[in-house]
């Protein structure tokens, strides 16, 4: 028995050498290169991803009830900012201060969903990759002001700006941190004035593009 | 899905108030409305014409709202079975550019050095005395038409009929030489007829999408959406192959990036691993191929005068295997950049027997110095796996310009072409003698100049008339800067026949004030052989007139009135009724006028009423030889052509002096050299201007920062332009990526005029410069 262990494991050691050792010919017969770069280059644009991010969403968003009228109202959204582009502030109170990202926000923000405790459905952030949200977003602790000001107020876009009657209407804002369309026109957080129609035509800006790619009035093309 | 329905009263009502309200705020700015616009605002019903769009070639359908004689609106035809109701911006805004403050109105005259208004009949009578008395000087071959892939069915047949049939010179060529004379010769060398077996449903069928080279969700943006519904829906997915990392490729499912010129090498690859794996299709191989081999070596036509003729050579299918030994994955991997697992993913997606592919490709196959054999290998992949001419599985070549198919491939505004078959070919001439009513000894047997070779005689002297219609070379050419000089010659008397003022028609002696679109009635034939027909839908400004109309009253000014026997109200219907019987037959029968009017395209072969969707697999294409299963009867032995093709390194490649790449492109804001889609304002707003795109390693090592103007020199010449870092799309390391819609930063003056030597098509994507700080 002893004996036949060790033919055993004799012949099993002169079948594992051969495969080893004709394993490594065999490679050792492959060219030897080196790549000139990296086999790939990870790239991503973010103004043209974002675009897609939620598209794996839109059908969920198509089959959503078109009338559906809970949610806020542009009114609401605006409202909820300094001025037209900046970020919004925390409407609610927070549990504590000290958590950040995927930890706290991200819970309901990442996706959106119903709040039974606010009695409201939660906004999808359109960055949520960038996970320190209250750098930007603050919470609101006070109604009164330090000195009040008498500053102007940027006018928010109209709804509806089509160029040409029945054209797509135009994108009035610019996209940075903003170019996940979808987080902010679908779904029952979208404020119901920009909510989109057909969130299943996921390549949006094939229709709409910005108006102000320049930062300043550029007017019309002549020669 | 429950949706509130209105109907159209109120939703045209609904559009205008918001037009309205946005007119009026202009608090917010940006959005300008060309100043009929903000006036003429519908308030009642619209009247909804229907037509093909005037941009590219997916041919979307449609509907143009116009009020009291003005176009006020356009909507997506819902009935287009192309695009379903959907547009893209370009489509949506298009009517907008013809209200341009500089829109060209009346015929203008050249007279010691400036331009004078003239009447349009007087104009007619000069560009006919000049070119009689070019012709009666200087011989047939002295005078040359360049039109284009926009021009219309009837515009084109009329040029070719005026060039081929009176005057008797081959000298006619257009703009659709630059953007797909490789796909022509690819379809015809492996399957001896022109044009995609299949149609734009394979979409719905297919489950693979291999994009070569093809960033089609800027260019084709419609089909682009029609597989991102498949790809969301089913599954479907989309495989991005290209150089450049662009939007395309952030909506796919994966993007392969490979060195400029190597796709040669990978489509090789891909073919290798099909054999070596066994995913041969071996009964459609033997019954339905024939193998191949041509040429090598075959330059790059740099040169002016470039003369090549390719030579068929028979091999066997165990000689192309032994070719295919030089394309392992691994060897091709070591310079196409691609990795193994790449190409081998690639050649699994075709070498499946249970899924079914469509490749698409457009200018990055077709505008390259091997863009035939590019083609033709391809065409390979597919050949050997069988996955052709079937629902959701086949090659599938498009077109860049709305009627490259219809008018430049099928009526043929090429040199070497004729309404049907080409010059060289005796029958063909016969057949378009007795159509045209003339000798066929006045049709030459010879062809003459191909677009670049075109303008090279232009600058040497021999071409002393040039017309040009629906196009802007001085933009489009390769090496501009050589083709504007030459034009600027006196050696040429130069027409130019435009919508708009272009630096083309800055060196015209005349310039004819042509009809936007709309303004006229026509045909186009888009990149799935469907014929789409229109009428006139608004009355064009001032003095101008349709290019059809112009040429016609030119020939009859030359003396040619015999044969241009048209009515004006009526010529495109005459014309067109003319040119069908060029096509009878089972093979490219053409649907008649009447079913054109009611329906939205018909795709040729229209055979007893119905359109033939999938060309060459029997049970769909009567053409057919019914007793086989497929039948490519381009071929005369009914075979397709596998063809071994080896790679060949670029015209020009970088080095120390010029070490990028240079690869040019479009936008989806923009169509082609901006003469139109720039003067629709929201276009205008949202792509003011092109640039240059690094690679941001490349950039940083540089020191450029984004927006800062840097200068793109080749061994041609130069351009400056700002600097685009991870926006719009990423080049691949070393190289960087212009677009050329815009002539103030003329990017053409830059670029190589290198082409395929079998297509003479020019390779737009690839030359090398080097970038200085400026």
């Amino acid at each position: 028995m002893k004996r036949l262990f060790f033919i055993g494991l004799f012949a099993l050691l002169v079948v594992m050498t051969i495969f080893v050792w004709s394993k490594s010919y065999y490679t050792s017969q492959e060219e030897a290169y080196v790549a000139l770069h990296p086999e790939t280059e990870n790239a991503v644009l973010t103004e043209e991803e974002g675009v897609f991010r939620r598209s794996k969403f839109a059908n969920d968003y198509t089959e959503m009830n078109a009338d559906f009228k809970g949610g806020r109202k542009l009114n609401e959204y605006y409202k909820n900012r300094a001025f037209h582009g900046a970020p919004p502030s925390i409407p609610h109170a927070i549990a504590a201060d000290g958590v950040v990202g995927e930890k706290a926000c991200l819970k309901c923000h990442q996706n959106g969903g119903y709040v039974s405790k606010f009695k409201a459905f939660a906004p999808v952030a359109p960055h949520p990759e960038k996970a320190n949200c209250r750098q930007c977003h603050v919470t609101v602790n006070t109604s009164g002001t330090f000195v009040g000001d008498n500053g102007p107020r940027f006018a928010r876009p109209a709804v509806g700006n089509a160029a040409f009657v029945g054209g797509p209407p135009i994108i009035p804002h610019q996209i940075q941190l903003h170019e996940n369309c979808l987080a902010c026109h679908a779904g029952p957080a979208a404020p119901q004035e920009i909510r989109v129609s057909h969130p299943e035509r996921s390549n949006c800006r094939q229709c709409h593009v910005v108006n102000n790619k320049t930062m300043t009035d550029i007017g019309n093309f002549l020669r | 899905m429950a949706q509130k329905r209105i109907d159209r009263r109120s939703f045209v009502k609904k559009m205008a108030a918001a037009a309205a309200m946005t007119a009026a705020a202009t608090m917010f700015p940006g959005i300008v409305f060309a100043s009929e616009q903000e006036q003429g605002i519908p308030s009642g019903n619209l009247d909804w014409k229907k037509g093909p769009c005037r941009f590219c070639g997916v041919g979307c359908g449609i509907l143009v709202g116009v009020d009291n004689g003005k176009a006020v609106a356009v909507k997506g035809d819902p009935n287009s079975s192309v695009n379903k109701g959907l547009l893209c911006v370009k489509g949506y805004h298009q009517t907008m550019c013809i209200q341009a403050k500089d829109r060209l109105e009346y015929a203008l005259v050249k007279k010691n050095g400036k331009y004078v208004k003239t009447p349009l009949s007087d104009a007619l009578d000069l560009v006919a005395s000049k070119m009689k008395s070019t012709l009666e000087e200087h011989g047939k071959d002295s005078v040359a038409m360049y039109t284009s892939g926009q021009s219309t069915i009837p515009e084109g047949y009329v040029a070719s009929k005026l060039m081929k049939g009176a005057i008797g010179t081959n000298n006619l060529d257009c703009n659709a030489r630059l953007c797909m004379a490789s796909a022509v010769t690819g379809f015809l060398t492996t399957f001896g007829a022109d044009e995609p077996m299949g149609c734009y449903e394979d979409i719905d069928h297919a489950d693979y999408f291999v994009t070569w080279g093809n960033n089609m969700a800027e260019m084709h943006p419609v089909l682009f959406s029609r597989m991102l519904e498949q790809k969301n829906n089913r599954g479907a997915k989309i495989i991005d192959f290209a150089t450049r990392t662009t939007r395309s490729s952030m909506a796919s499912n994966k993007s392969i990036l490979f060195e400029p010129q190597t796709d040669l090498a990978v489509a090789n690859a891909i073919c290798y691993e099909i054999i070596n794996n066994g995913w041969v299709n071996n009964k459609f191989v033997k019954e339905h191929t024939n193998f191949l081999k041509g040429k090598t070596n075959i330059g790059y036509g740099t040169e002016d005068k470039f003369k090549f003729k390719d030579e068929a050579t028979k091999i066997s299918f165990e000689d192309y295997k032994e070719f295919l030994e030089d394309y392992t994955p691994e060897k091709v991997a070591k310079y196409s950049k691609v990795s193994v697992k790449d190409i081998k993913y690639l050649a699994a997606i075709y070498g499946d027997p249970n899924k079914k592919v469509v490749s698409f490709w457009c200018m990055g196959m077709n505008q390259h110095t091997r863009g035939t054999w590019m083609n033709n290998l391809v065409y390979n992949i597919h050949l050997l796996t069988g996955k052709i001419s079937q629902p959701g599985n086949g090659p599938f070549s498009l077109t860049g310009q709305p009627s490259a198919c219809g008018t430049a491939r099928e009526v043929g505004t090429f040199t070497h072409k004729l309404p049907k078959g080409v010059v060289m070919n005796e029958k063909h001439r016969k057949l378009a003698a007795k159509i045209w009513k003339v000798p066929v000894e006045n049709i030459p047997s010879k062809p003459t100049y191909h677009a670049t070779e075109m303008f090279r005689a232009v600058d040497r002297g021999d071409i002393k008339f040039i017309w040009t219609q629906v196009t802007n070379p001085l933009v489009s050419l390769p090496k501009t800067g050589r083709y504007k000089a030459g034009m600027e010659k006196d050696s040429c008397f130069v027409v130019v026949s435009d919508v708009f003022p272009t630096p083309t028609s800055d060196v015209a002696d005349v310039i004819l004030p042509a009809k936007w679109h709309i303004e006229k009635g026509g045909l186009y034939g888009n990149s799935e052989r469907r014929t789409q027909y229109w009428q006139t839908m608004v009355e064009g400004p001032g003095e101008t007139e349709a290019d059809a109309w112009m040429t016609i009253e030119v020939a009859k000014r030359m003396g040619y009135g015999d044969l241009f026997p048209y009515t004006k109200e009526g010529h495109v219907e005459e014309i067109y009724n003319e040119y069908r019987q060029f096509h009878e037959g089972k093979k490219h029968g053409m649907a008649p006028l009447e079913v054109l009017e009611k329906e939205s395209g018909a795709i040729w072969p229209y055979v007893e009423g119905k359109s033939t969707q999938w060309r060459f697999k029997s049970e769909h294409d009567p053409a057919c030889d019914q007793s086989k299963e497929f039948d490519f009867y381009g071929k005369p032995d009914g075979r397709a052509v596998i063809w071994q093709r080896p790679y060949e390194p670029a015209a020009e490649s970088p080095d120390q002096e010029y070490p990028f790449w240079l690869n040019t492109g479009r936008v989806i804001e923009h169509w082609h050299t901006g003469s139109m889609t720039r003067r629709i304002p929201v276009l205008h707003k949202a792509m003011p201007h092109a640039y240059v795109e690094f690679h941001p390693e490349d950039a940083k090592k540089m020191g450029i920062r984004n927006g800062e103007n840097v200068k793109v020199v080749s061994r041609r010449g130069s351009c400056v332009l700002p600097a685009s870092i991870n926006e719009r799309g990423l080049p691949t390391r070393g190289q960087v990526f212009v677009p050329f819609f815009d002539e103030n930063m003329m990017i053409n003056d830059v670029t190589l005029d290198a082409f395929c030597p079998i297509s003479k098509e020019p390779d737009y994507k690839k030359c090398a410069v080097k970038i200085e700080k400026v």
